[in-house]
């Protein structure tokens, strides 16, 4: 019996073990993420690094300017979004509302397949199919451009934008589409009228989740963006090549060496995507937890 | 068909021989009922007997679930709502329906009066009067005429289901089905809402199912006894209740089974 209760508890505890690691693991990446990062300050001003225009790391009068690469990413993720926002939620209604169940059922294991390919399978798609694609239809002398990744980002976004929104429309009560039916009003009147603005904070909640996604995002965006870092116009700067914060961290981060200026603004860099992603995560999340549905 | 043509004494609804199966099973079994103008018409019956079923016939709700197959007529002023030439919006837009669930939009409380209106092409500056209108024909006007901005939401259950039946009233139908609009409000809700539906006699014909026998007993004119799919009896809810014919009415009136 006390042998018995004994391993119950040993049990308890291991699991309780695991699951606490992942709260370490991620104080850890904090503590060393933003320790390298704040060492950056000992030889360049915050301000000078957050609002600084110009990111020369390498060149004798180096500067460390945060701006070319954050609204490298800025560009990319906006237009990632102008992409995905409009096609995710489209998609979502066509397969929660409209279309036949079986339809619905085929469709939903490729959204889900799409989400598990490797970023980099979406890059070497970009670079040969779309690159070429974007650089003919704008006459351009690369294709290499701030659209290219915004639309591979929007393409890497849309499962999860679907997925989510999907979730928060069929999840709105029958009684309610029928309660619209029931005063004559037509299929898309309900749907455009009632079902999503009901789903509306569900559907933000994904979107959220989405930029999330594509702020993060690296590997792709290396391999289609042209990895230019100067701060784009707008809205041309769609069509020339940008640097994202992502890409610059990758690229550079090889051949830094360990502890010197350069490698410390690269943490710098990090500290900031992490700061950004964690808001738009937390974002996501007070949204969800506001929209869980209350008729009942 | 015009008024002039119409007989007076012309049933608002006229059902014949009607038959559904959801899939395999037959639902209702060669229902036939004639239900007179600006009347209360009562359908009764223990569950799964198909009254909610029918009164779902009533506006063509059961379009919506799939392998749901009818036979037979339902005449509406001289036209069969299940003909060729229907169009179930313009339908619906005439025979109205409120629902078991209070299920007001999660918008304000104006925009869900005025949701019907707006869809039908309501003229802007028209609209303030219809939802007036219709809030106080519910008998909730004076309890929400200062935040017809706040939420419909907000709302205690026996409002929702009034303000349900407000929008409804702001489309101008001239069938109002009912559902079983009380069974999740409590009494003084419920006596509230069966005052209504006497008041709306007058300018509305209103068929309701119901669960709850006084309630029928109450407030119908005519009551229609229905089991296992089919309409048992049919009549003036006095007679029915009074002196049923069939053996199986009196035995659910009294209380045998159901």
């Amino acid at each position: 019996m006390l042998s018995r209760n004994y391993r119950e508890k040993t049990i308890e505890w291991a699991l309780f073990l695991v699951s606490a690691l992942t709260v370490v693991i991620l104080l850890l990446i904090c503590l060393f993420l933003f320790r390298d990062g704040l060492l950056l300050f000992k030889d360049t001003s915050l301000m000078d690094f957050l609002t600084g225009k110009f990111w020369y790391p390498t060149s004798i009068n180096r500067q460390f300017g945060l701006l070319p690469l954050f609204f490298g990413s800025l560009i990319v993720t906006a237009g990632a979004i102008l992409f995905a926002v409009p096609l995710g939620i489209a998609s979502a209604i066509y397969i929660s509302e409209i279309a036949d169940p079986k339809v619905a059922d085929f469709l939903k294991p490729f959204i889900e397949i799409l989400a598990g390919v490797p970023s980099v399978v979406f890059g070497f798609f970009g670079l040969v199919v779309l690159v070429p694609i974007i650089q003919h239809s704008f006459n351009l002398p690369t294709g290499q451009t701030a659209l290219t990744g915004s639309i591979m980002l929007g393409i890497m976004a849309l499962p999860t934008i679907i997925t989510i929104s999907e979730d928060a429309i069929s999840s709105v009560p029958s009684t309610l589409e029928q309660g619209s039916l029931a005063l004559g009003a037509t299929k898309w009147q309900t749907i455009y009228r009632v079902v999503v603005p009901a789903a509306l904070s569900g559907i933000s909640a994904g979107v959220m989740l989405g930029i999330g996604r594509a702020i993060g995002e690296t590997m792709t965006l290396m391999m289609v963006t042209g990895n230019t870092a100067v701060i784009p116009s707008f809205p041309g700067g769609f069509l020339a090549p940008v640097r994202t914060m992502t890409a610059t961290i990758a690229l550079e981060m090889g051949e830094v060496p360990q502890g010197s200026t350069h490698f410390h603004a690269l943490f710098a860099v990090g500290s900031v995507l992490f700061i950004i992603t964690l808001l738009v995560n937390l974002i996501a999340d007070s949204i969800k937890k506001r929209y869980k549905f209350k008729v009942d | 068909m015009t008024e002039a043509v119409q007989n007076v004494s012309q049933p608002q609804i006229q059902v014949e021989n009607l038959n559904l199966w959801y899939g395999e099973k037959q639902a209702l079994k060669n229902v036939s009922m004639q239900i007179p103008k600006n009347s209360i018409t009562a359908l009764i019956g223990p569950s799964g007997c198909g009254k909610s079923t029918f009164i779902r016939c009533l506006n063509r709700m059961n379009d919506l679930i799939k392998d749901c197959r009818i036979e037979g007529r339902v005449l509406t002023e001289g036209k069969d709502i299940y003909g060729p030439n229907i169009d179930v919006v313009d339908l619906r837009k005439k025979v109205g329906m409120v629902f078991q669930k209070p299920n007001p939009f999660p918008m304000s409380i104006y925009d869900n009066v005025a949701y019907g209106p707006r869809i039908h092409g309501a003229n802007r500056k028209d609209l303030d009067g219809i939802v007036e209108q219709a809030l106080r024909s519910a008998a909730i006007w004076n309890e929400i005429s200062d935040r017809l901005k706040s939420p419909a939401l907000s709302l205690s259950g026996g409002q929702q289901q009034r303000l349900c039946i407000a929008r409804t009233l702001a489309v101008k139908p001239k069938i109002i089905l009912f559902d079983e609009p009380t069974s999740a409000l409590d009494p003084i809700s419920t006596s509230r809402i069966e005052d209504l539906i006497i008041n709306l006699k007058k300018d509305y014909t209103i068929v309701i199912v119901t669960h709850n026998m006084q309630q029928a007993a109450r407030i119908s004119d005519y009551t229609g006894f229905f089991l296992m799919g089919e309409l048992i009896e049919f009549g003036q809810t006095r007679q029915i209740f009074q002196n049923p014919r069939e053996k199986s009415t009196e035995d659910y009136i009294t209380g045998r089974f159901g």
